[in-house]
């Protein structure tokens, strides 16, 4: 078995697929630990709620050892590609990180993404050379547009942002990763460990969540179960399922049973 | 109600409380290892603000807050009549300052739902802004009022709270050392073994409100309790507003990175850098520098001007951030009230009302099993 299972979003080589959110934990202790068993390489958080000027005082990144995260910021709150390429800029000039994930919400009461703004920021940033993660519907052909455009991964949502509703519609999920040649990251929606796993066994390269560790009873075993799920679908997909039957079929043919 | 009660903890929980529950006819002794409200309670910046602590959406710990804020004008005054104290409650109300226009998505969402919840809340920018708080920066693009919110003066209050316990018949013993539960099954014995020599206490029922260290005493009671103290660092500066070129300050101002709010005495405290450091209420260098950093983008005025007072409290946080608050199914005799982090000062009203109608063998309400201590530990069989 291939133990290893590296893979990469532009030049960065990544061993975890899990993504998390740094926000919405109840405390620093909760957060800190439950960032440690998630085993997570890659954290994200909203760039309006950062202090940019001096992000080692910032009031959450402050628990965080920047040399040990791959940092990605996100436009959350913006409602324009302008003003996400706006903040996109801010969070590169202040040298946090040169990823972004653009967000851009078109509505205030499900935070679904605006395809057209969406895209139109994707270009803009990858021109200006941002390694650029777009979130996204779960629409195959938004996806491809996001693709062709330039986005170095694709983070179709499974449902609306911390809704917990887990993935609504696993066909078009499925359908997105057969088409891209770039990771595509299933964003948003999640609610438990068998939603992370199913994302993952569907082929999905990784994770991205925050309100479904941070707002669990005990985050820091959710993050713990959902790492392993994250493990175990990954291993189911590349271990390959069997085939799905009708009707049963005996583990021990019959025959083998009978005494002669 | 004909039942004596030891409460285990002098902070402003334990005294809320006791004197709730010496209020509706019980007796009632209040043992505390050190000194009555000093811990977290006298550090608290005191602000009564459950807008501004739940902007995503009104949970079962949202409704507590929001009905301990709806007990207290009723409850300060309370406190004042018995204890013949006065103390400060101001009615400022709070601002949430936004700093992008991306905040706004956030802030109208927060909006929206808080105002079918008892907020008269609005959005504040340009000039409306300027002359709501003429002192604010004007980096700020925008910032959400909320009126209902307001704040007390911590030390005073709870100074106030001891003296109406006193006058109400509350027994209170303070600087007993390490306490130790020795029975809680036939009735509750509490044993003391501080400098002063040993000491016996004995009720029919208890209530534990230890705070941060609510994790360690029911450790006998085979209940592990996930509560860790967090450190919050707080410091004010001297803001005398009779001195020219001091313009008051008028709300509670909020950010992300921190709040700052005035008080009657002529200081403008600001808070609070949170870190795990166990035990330990020492201020440190970058706890207090990140938050003199951060004032000027708030408030201008603040660039030259160095706080004359720093200090540290430990808060009591949990794992879903959520008190426990309620009976133990494994101790009959013993009710817990611990663990409200961020919120002591806020939930004290709410707080005492709850743990004397469960003392006098009311049920939960099915909301409030939000906060049932033994939540955390799920029905697991096979265990060993």
């Amino acid at each position: 078995m291939d133990i290893q299972d590296q893979w990469k979003i532009g030049d960065q080589l990544l061993t975890s697929r899990f993504f998390l959110g740094t926000g919405l934990f109840p405390n620093p202790f909760v957060q800190t630990q439950a960032i440690q068993v998630s085993g997570a390489e890659v954290l994200t958080f909203a760039i309006r709620r950062v202090n940019l000027a001096s992000s080692e005082d910032d009031s959450i990144l402050q628990h965080i050892e920047p040399d040990r995260f791959r940092f990605l910021p996100n436009t959350s709150g913006s409602r324009t590609a302008e003003e996400a390429v706006r903040i996109a800029r801010l969070a590169r000039a202040s040298g946090l990180s040169d990823w972004i994930k653009v967000e851009i919400a078109a509505d205030e009461r499900t935070l679904l993404p605006d395809p057209i703004e969406t895209l139109k920021a994707t270009e803009i940033l990858v021109k200006e050379g941002f390694t650029v993660l777009p979130y996204i519907s779960d629409d195959p052909i938004m996806c491809r547009k996001l693709e062709e455009a330039g986005a170095a991964a694709i983070m179709p949502g499974g449902a609306p942002i911390g809704t917990g509703l887990g993935l609504l519609n696993p066909y078009h999920i499925g359908l997105i990763i057969e088409e891209a040649k770039v990771p595509v990251i299933v964003d948003a929606g999640l609610g438990t460990a068998s939603d992370a796993a199913l994302a993952m066994e569907l082929g999905a390269a990784a994770v991205l969540m925050n309100t479904p560790v941070a707002k669990a009873q005990d985050p820091v075993k959710m993050a713990l179960a959902m790492r392993l799920a994250i493990e175990s679908g990954r291993l189911a997909y590349l271990a390959g399922r069997m085939p799905q039957k009708r009707y049963a079929s005996a583990s021990s043919e019959y025959h083998s049973l009978k005494i002669k | 109600m004909n039942t004596s009660f030891i409460v285990l903890g002098g902070g402003i929980i334990g005294l809320a409380c006791a004197l709730e529950l010496r209020l509706r006819g019980a007796a009632v002794t209040v043992l505390e290892a050190e000194t009555c409200g000093g811990q977290a309670s006298g550090a608290a910046a005191g602000m009564l603000a459950p807008y501004s602590e739940n902007p995503e959406s009104p949970d079962e710990f949202f409704r507590l807050c929001r009905e301990s804020l709806d007990l207290y004008p009723n409850w300060q005054q309370r406190i004042r009549e018995l204890s013949g104290i006065d103390f400060e409650y101001t009615e400022s109300g709070s601002l949430y300052a936004a700093y992008h226009e991306a905040d706004l998505l956030a802030l109208e969402s927060r909006l929206r739902w808080q105002r079918q919840h008892g907020s008269s809340g609005e959005l504040l920018r340009g000039a409306a802004l300027v002359s709501a708080e003429p002192g604010l920066s004007r980096q700020v693009v925008a910032a959400l009022r909320t009126p209902e919110e307001r704040h007390v003066y911590a030390p005073d209050l709870v100074g106030a709270l001891i003296a109406a316990c006193l006058n109400a018949g509350v027994l209170i013993r303070e600087q007993l050392g390490k306490l130790e539960l020795a029975a809680w099954e036939r009735g509750v014995e509490v044993r003391a073994a501080g400098d002063s020599g040993e000491a016996v206490f004995q009720a029919d029922q208890l209530v534990i409100c230890t705070g941060a260290w609510a994790g360690h005493l029911p450790s006998e009671l085979g209940l592990e309790l996930p509560v860790h103290p967090i450190r919050g660092q707080i410091c004010a500066y001297p803001w005398d507003t009779r001195q020219a070129g001091t313009e008051p300050v008028r709300h509670m101002i909020f950010s992300s990175q921190g709040y700052l709010v005035q008080k009657a005495n002529g200081t403008l405290v600001c808070g609070a850098s949170e870190d795990v450091a166990g035990f330990d209420t020492s201020v440190t260098e970058r706890g207090i520098a990140r938050l003199l950093r951060w004032n000027r983008s708030v408030l201008p005025a603040l660039e030259d001007r160095q706080p004359i007072h720093r200090w540290a409290g430990l808060r009591p946080a949990t794992l879903d951030g959520r008190p426990l608050i309620g009976r133990l199914s494994r101790a009959e005799r013993v009710i817990l009230a611990a663990g409200h982090y961020r919120n002591g000062i806020l939930l004290a009203p709410a707080t005492a009302k709850l743990v004397a109608d469960l003392a006098q063998g009311r049920e939960a309400e099915p909301w409030q099993q939000a906060f049932r201590p033994e939540r955390f530990h799920r029905q697991t069989v096979h265990r060993p």
